[in-house]
């Protein structure tokens, strides 16, 4: 067929015009793969937190204040904002950290040693967002009630539970909680989860080559 | 760490890149997926260079790994393949237009050989690169009367997509 043989000709003459890649460029290739996983933990990491700062701007709007001013929350809560924002921005940096430390490595031996560093921030990462969802949620459920256990008992006594009333008050609560924190670590194991997976995979790649 | 095998490798490969870079023309359409099939053959390579026992050439034993890898990876891809399949089609009623000079023509047939499926592809690839049948049934785990009949079915396949 001339067809396919025109075509070789057109093929062998293109050959030529490959771009070539150095010995250097294709050393560091052998290792490259890991540090784009890395770099998506980093990327999302950003935009988990632009998420949330955009989404507080929309829910915290006069009306919300108002309400936290009346059940007393308010220093709470900034208090909470601070301190989570400055240990995210904490996380975010070292997330960061993780993939230039990544990205100018060569040796297979850093390499294990900086994939295990990643795993174990991201760990405690997730470990944090849920220790803080759980404390902001009681402290918030405490707040309420204390709030609610003051005005009550000015208006009128039937507002107050007895021990049947509380104990499936507290039941449902950790219940609620039970629920809320179980959505965000399947949502975090689901989105880090993957990426750790692949980073395990390539671990364990290179410790078999070490062998 | 075996630093000698690294440095035998990647000397070898860099010999050999070019294998991987047409390799990586003939399966993608773009530079960022040409970039990112040529890290894969690379990782794969690196992976099963340690069984690479000098039995057959490097390049041999290359061709063999890098097309499976660009096989497989292809498989993973098909969605992301038919929406490209769909902008050749395009394409090719637009170059159709043009006078059927050499070159046009040229640039039917690589957009015909983009269509066809994983393994044609790879048929079409040796072929390019002068291999004969025997060498094609080796790289691609077939036999030789199988390559022969598969190629000749490629060549019919090209012809209908060329000339419908």
């Amino acid at each position: 067929m001339d067809n396919l043989d025109l075509l070789k000709k057109d093929w062998k003459k293109q050959e030529k015009s490959i771009p070539q890649l150095s010995y250097d460029q294709i050393y560091k290739l052998i290792w490259k793969r890991s540090s784009s996983i890395v770099k998506w933990i980093f990327f999302i990491s950003i935009i988990e937190f632009g998420l949330g700062a955009v989404l507080n701007i929309f829910i915290a709007d006069d009306e919300y204040w108002a309400k936290m001013e009346e059940y007393n929350l308010t220093l709470f809560l900034i208090v909470t904002y601070v301190v989570s924002y400055l240990i995210t921005f904490y996380f975010i940096y070292k997330f960061y950290k993780n993939y230039k430390a990544i990205n100018a490595t060569d040796n297979a031996a850093v390499l294990m040693k900086t994939i295990l560093k990643v795993r174990k921030t991201v760990k405690y990462y997730i470990g944090f967002i849920l220790i803080s969802s759980g404390f902001v949620f009681i402290f918030s459920m405490i707040f309420i009630l204390r709030n609610h256990v003051l005005s009550a008992e000015e208006v009128t006594s039937d507002m107050s539970f007895d021990w049947k009333q509380w104990l499936l008050f507290i039941g449902g609560t950790l219940l609620a909680l039970a629920v809320i924190l179980g959505v965000i670590w399947l949502i975090y194991t689901l989105v880090y989860g993957i990426l750790l997976r692949r980073l395990h995979r390539n671990y364990k790649e290179l410790k078999k080559l070490e062998m | 760490m075996n630093k000698d095998l690294e440095h035998q490798f990647v000397t070898n490969l860099e010999q050999n890149q070019n294998i991987a870079h047409k390799i990586c023309r003939i399966y993608t359409n773009d530079q960022e997926s040409h970039n990112d099939l040529f890290q894969e053959i690379t990782i794969q390579l690196w992976k099963a260079y340690p069984k690479f026992r000098g039995d057959s050439k490097f390049s041999t034993w290359m061709y063999r790994v890098a097309l499976n890898t660009a096989i497989t990876l292809y498989r993973k891809k098909k969605k992301s393949i038919r929406t490209q399949d769909y902008d050749s089609v395009h394409f090719k009623i637009k170059t159709e237009a043009y006078d059927d000079t050499a070159e046009q023509h040229l640039k039917l047939m690589y957009d015909a050989i983009k269509q066809l499926n994983d393994i044609d592809k790879a048929l079409v690839f040796l072929y390019l690169e002068d291999k004969n049948y025997a060498e094609i049934s080796e790289t691609l785990g077939i036999t030789e009367v199988n390559a022969r009949v598969k190629m000749n079915r490629v060549k019919t396949k090209l012809q209908n997509i060329i000339n419908p």
